[in-house]
């Protein structure tokens, strides 16, 4: 890195582990708002960030839904992509080696049709090298646990979790639903299957209908709720899986703002991821970064985790 | 054709309805209009505030690169925008006064390029399909230090007088365009596809291409007309976005793909896992079952595209149209 290059984003006080895990900042891009990298490549220099967490992948391609795949709603959007992605082979060979040209931690976001195919993925991943870690994302539609949704089954969680722990000794954590009755569990199930971390909240599951044709604006009926909208959401129940686990929380849904990042890490998160905010401010994760830096300095914080889980309840 | 996108905040430097349909915004952005191309665009954040929330993409309907005193004299550089009020976003764009900035990224997409060995270029533009085009017309036509090698015809359509946008400027860059409304509010009776058979029925020219934007039955029908005389077209499409860039995949379009379509795969696999291939003759003995009459018009495979990175020009025959 040319000396000229260094910033405010090289405030060592800003490095957060999460377990084995290190970054120089507690902020990532969320899976499936910042593509493969290179999308923003030209408009934010990628290696500031904490990490990158990229597109959902599966074993095989996938098309993804019809479109409208996109609904605008109060302060959010409702997103139906249907899980679109290039599939494993085509990550590796092509998306991969570029993605590690920005020399940004890179994790892998993954999910599977069955449990073995999650096993599958992580094993194949699991000496891959480029990579920081995965992401399990629990929440595929065409999971089943009985009847009933996988992301909100405690036992089918700890199974994937620990299937996945056999097949690969690398860093993982598990992305959770909020879309469940209570998620404590569901995070409490995930780290006895020995995941590292757990990143909350996925999207809501939400409904725009148009009234003139009274017919839905997704193609796919309902879809993903992100953005600011969902915040309060989202910081709730970080900060009830804080409290639940021992884990590293990573903290999102909604975040826009260094004000929203640090009520996530005050609630409890170690670390942030930044999703919907990327589509109307691409800069958004560089201006956290600067002003959770400030805020730290102002505070006379010389470590975040200092402020990790300091909410004040009386 | 592809450029790097750029977030900056341009001022407003010109608003005006034009019609009572249709508003012009005139930007005042150097970085951007040095970059940019015909059909490409910008994503422009109407407020700051969360309400609404997402960008809305604009096509350029005029480039006015820095220090080329033309037309209005815009010697800063910037660009313009045509747009009809649609939606809350739309809605919020009218309040946008002289003077304030806007946040601007782009330009973005893949623009119009020029078909090898095609020298007689027809535009047809449908409402405010018209934008986009003008300033490809502009590059192509338009009166530029005498050396006009093409002179491009152009096709407007719109739903009547009110629903039709830059006659005025068409003939400015000295074309005389052709138009029609649907309801004989202005030029010919019809559609702008009307015009389009018209003019293929009647010069029998080779070297033709075509370049449409319009909504997207309009582009259907010129894209169909276009195969049945054997032109190549190229079509600018328009979509709900939410990033601009292709990472969120939200602005999906059907790409013919090779191959076969997945479930006609499927098919194909049971029937073999049944004792391989039939014979046709003795397919005519059964009854037909729906697996079997959609093998005899076997859908397409295709895959989904982003309207935002690999168009918003694509070619006609690209798409799947349906």
């Amino acid at each position: 890195m040319r000396a000229g290059m260094k910033s405010r984003n090289d405030d060592s006080s800003l490095q957060i582990f999460l377990g084995s895990l290190k970054l120089k900042n507690p902020v990532m891009a969320a899976s499936g708002t910042f593509g493969y990298g290179e999308e923003y490549a030209p408009l934010l220099p990628l290696r500031n960030l904490g990490a990158i967490v990229t597109k959902g992948l599966s074993l095989d391609p996938r098309k993804g839904n019809p479109p409208p795949r996109l609904a605008e709603t109060p302060a959010g959007m409702l997103n139906a992509i249907g899980l679109e992605n290039v599939g494993l082979k085509a990550f590796l060979r092509e998306k991969l080696p570029r993605l590690r040209k920005f020399r940004c931690p890179i994790i892998v976001n993954i999910f599977g049709n069955s449990v073995e195919e999650y096993a599958e993925m992580a094993r194949r991943l699991g000496d891959v090298e480029g990579i920081s870690g995965l992401e399990v994302n629990i929440s595929c539609p065409n999971l089943k646990a009985g009847g009933s949704l996988f992301a909100a089954d405690p036992k089918s969680v700890f199974q994937v979790t620990a299937k996945i722990r056999q097949a690969a000794a690398r860093f993982m954590m598990v992305k959770l639903s909020p879309n469940v009755a209570d998620i404590g569990k569901i995070a409490q199930a995930a780290e006895e299957g020995g995941a590292d971390a757990v990143s909350l909240i996925n999207t809501l599951v939400g409904l725009a209908i148009d009234v003139r044709t009274r017919t839905p604006i997704l193609a796919n009926i309902t879809g993903g709720l992100s953005g600011p909208a969902i915040k309060p959401v989202g910081l709730a129940m970080v900060w009830r899986v804080a409290q639940a686990v021992k884990v590293p929380v990573v903290g999102l849904g909604g975040i826009t703002t260094a004000e929203d990042a640090l009520e996530y890490l005050i609630a409890g998160a170690t670390a942030v991821q930044v999703g919907c905010a990327h589509f109307f401010d691409p800069r958004a994760p560089l201006k956290i970064i600067d002003g959770i830096s400030r805020y730290l300095k102002a505070q006379n914080l010389s470590d975040i985790s200092s402020l990790v889980g300091s909410l004040k309840t009386k | 054709m592809k450029t790097e996108p750029r977030e900056v905040k341009g001022k407003i430097v010109n608003h005006r309805r034009i019609s009572p349909e249709y508003y012009t915004l005139r930007i005042q952005a150097p970085e951007i209009a040095r970059a940019a191309r015909p059909g490409q665009f910008v994503m422009i954040r109407l407020d700051d505030t969360y309400d609404p929330l997402l960008r809305r993409p604009f096509g350029f309907s005029r480039i006015l690169p820095p220090n080329q005193k033309r037309g209005g004299g815009f010697a800063e550089g910037g660009f313009e925008i045509c747009y009809q009020v649609v939606g809350r976003g739309t809605a919020r764009l009218t309040r946008l006064r002289e003077g304030e900035r806007a946040d601007v990224l782009g330009p973005l997409g893949r623009g119009f390029w020029r078909e090898e060995g095609r020298e007689r270029l027809i535009l047809v533009g449908g409402g405010i399909g018209i934008a986009p085009l003008l300033p490809w017309a502009e590059e192509l036509g338009g009166r530029k230090a005498g050396t006009r090698e093409v002179q491009p015809e152009i096709l407007l359509g719109g739903r009547d007088a009110h629903r039709l946008l830059g006659v005025r400027e068409i003939k400015r860059m000295g074309l005389e365009p052709q138009i029609a409304t649907e309801d004989g509010s202005a030029g010919l009776r019809g559609t702008a596809t009307d015009l389009l058979e018209r003019d293929l029925l009647s010069k029998g020219d080779e070297s033709k291409a075509i370049y449409a934007c319009g909504p997207m039955p309009m582009l259907a029908k010129v894209a169909q007309i276009a195969e049945q005389f054997d032109v190549p077209c190229q079509v600018l499409l328009e979509s709900r976005m939410a990033c601009g860039v292709g990472a969120c995949l939200g602005c999906a379009v059907k790409i013919r793909a090779e191959g076969k379509g997945e479930e006609e795969e499927e098919k194909e696999n049971l029937s073999a896992s049944k004792g391989g291939l039939c014979r046709p003759e003795e397919e005519t003995e059964i009854p037909l079952p729906e697996e079997m009459a959609a093998r005899i018009s076997p859908a397409p495979n295709f895959r989904y595209g982003r309207v935002c990175l690999e168009g918003p020009v694509f070619r006609a025959q690209e798409i799947l149209w349906e």
